[in-house]
């Protein structure tokens, strides 16, 4: 094994890590945007409008990634009405149709997360809300997403280590990211073994800086439970 | 006593499923009015309290406060609140006090007892605060006010969320068996309050266990059994020469 390929292509490894960070942190900060009025629709008391929701949620999580990257890139460019329409430049990109695809699929997950955070705020803290007389709003802001904030981030830390890995399948539509950039130089030096372990390495790290960043949030967040797991309070 | 009932509830039904919890029970609560409402488990006195500001829907009845009548319309299996802002200004001057304390834990004892008057009745801040600190410093507790629930006592926390009640300036206080949840030797700071409150003159409607505390405080002692008023009348007609007898043998298995 040759490991100076590794320092000689290092540098190429790093701006294939910066296009995945690029490709996680976008579709990330995308995807929690959408996951909140998704998660809020799929808990409404209104059968119809949960309905919508839960079918997104059912495609998005019963398809393989690879699959929706496939759909956007290869299906979206077959409809005359996409390439004419104003959107062809973002679309003809694969850098943003892996954005896409990754936001879908990371919002669908994502909203799950939060409704079932939601969901574990023990109802005695609502009902105080209740007779306080506060408006559904208000409830909301002050109580139920502070409250589901604290809960949601364990999971979706986890949610972010596994985008941060499926976002290797972004090299499959010829985007260079840090797999991409690895199987490029691979082609060109025949040197597998060393250079998909730096890869991995790189990956291993990302992960780590992204749990520690989680650990610490978590801390902050739920000080006021006094461990890091959720109490739940004595219902008597 | 005013001529208005400050709370009047007529001929109140809840059923769950097929069991029928409440069969008809109607109370008023005038100005000053302590009412303590004594029953065993199951007798429906924790689902006709919480029915009273709508935690749990009537299947039938009236709730005027104040001689306002709530307005209910019929939902799929019970009466739903068909105004919602009359309701939540109605929940604004009821103030309510669970069994199991139900704090917010992301805020701390301060910021608990702020939240209503300082967000849902609109009040300045500066006034809110002095208003919270006094209510902390009444139920013995100022000096924690910068802690979080889930650092206090169970008898702490449930004097934290009277003050936070009592911050609202509610007309009438709902109470829930708010001894229930507390270690025997907790209940009596908790009581304390609860008496002091009484003896300035509050509005109080109270779901309790506490028999002696009952007989002390109360202007008048209702008994449910299976979801109706079996008795009901002064302290000293009740625990002292109950007609009913389901109601003596209550009395003489909890004494």
């Amino acid at each position: 094994m040759d490991f100076s390929v590794v320092v000689e292509y290092f540098p190429r490894l790093l701006s294939g890590a910066w296009v995945s960070l690029q490709l996680v942190f976008l579709s990330v900060v995308l995807g929690g945007a959408f996951a909140l009025p998704i998660a809020l629709a799929r808990i409404s008391p209104v059968a119809w409008i949960r309905a919508i929701p839960f079918t997104y949620i059912f495609f998005f999580r019963g398809t393989p990634l690879l699959v929706q990257i496939f759909l956007v890139y290869y299906g979206a460019s077959q409809f005359d009405a996409v390439r004419e329409s104003i959107f062809w430049p973002i679309l003809k990109e694969p850098f943003w149709c892996a954005i896409i695809a990754f936001t879908l699929n990371t919002s669908a997950y994502t909203a799950e997360i939060f409704r079932g955070a939601i969901q574990a705020i023990p109802e005695g803290e609502v009902e105080a809300c209740k007779v306080v007389g506060m408006s559904k709003a208000q409830m909301y802001r002050r109580v139920l997403l502070p409250r589901a904030f604290g809960i949601v981030l364990p999971a979706y830390g986890n949610e972010i280590i596994l985008m941060l890995k499926g976002s290797a399948l972004a090299s499959t539509i010829t985007i260079l990211d840090l797999t991409g950039m690895a199987r490029t130089i691979i082609a060109r030096t025949y040197t597998p073994i060393e250079i998909f372990l730096a890869a991995g390495g790189i990956y291993l790290a990302i992960s780590i800086v992204v749990i520690a960043l989680f650990r610490q949030i978590e801390l902050r967040q739920n000080r006021y439970l006094g461990t890091l797991s959720i109490k739940v309070p004595d219902k008597g | 006593m005013s001529k208005t009932p400050a709370l009047e509830l007529i001929n109140i039904h809840k059923t769950f499923g097929d069991v029928e919890v409440l069969k008809g029970i109607s109370m008023k609560a005038y100005d000053g009015d302590v009412i303590s409402i004594l029953g065993s488990s199951g007798s429906g006195k924790s689902t006709f309290l919480r029915c009273i500001n709508l935690l749990e829907n009537p299947t039938q009845g009236e709730i005027l406060f104040n001689g306002n009548k709530l307005d209910l319309i019929q939902g799929e299996s019970d009466l739903v609140a068909n105004n919602m802002k009359q309701l939540t200004q109605m929940r604004q001057q009821i103030g309510f006090v669970f069994q199991s304390f139900n704090l917010w834990p992301h805020m701390t004892i301060l910021q608990n007892v702020m939240e209503g008057p300082l967000n849902v009745l609109k009040r300045p801040k500066q006034e809110v605060l002095e208003y919270a600190e006094h209510l902390l410093h009444k139920v013995g507790i100022a000096e924690k006010k910068h802690m979080y629930p889930n650092q206090l006592s169970g008898g702490q926390q449930q004097r934290v969320a009277i003050a936070r009640t009592l911050a609202m300036d509610p007309q009438v206080i709902l109470f829930d068996e708010p001894t229930s949840a507390l270690d025997p030797e907790l209940v009596g700071e908790v009581l304390g309050v609860m008496r002091n409150l009484a003896e300035e003159g509050r509005t109080m409607l109270i779901v309790t266990h506490e028999m002696n505390f009952a007989r002390e405080v109360s202007s008048e002692v209702v008994f449910l059994h299976k979801g109706v008023v079996e008795e009901k009348g002064t302290p000293d007609q009740v625990f002292g020469s109950p007609k009913s007898e389901r109601c003596k043998a209550f009395l003489s298995s909890t004494f």
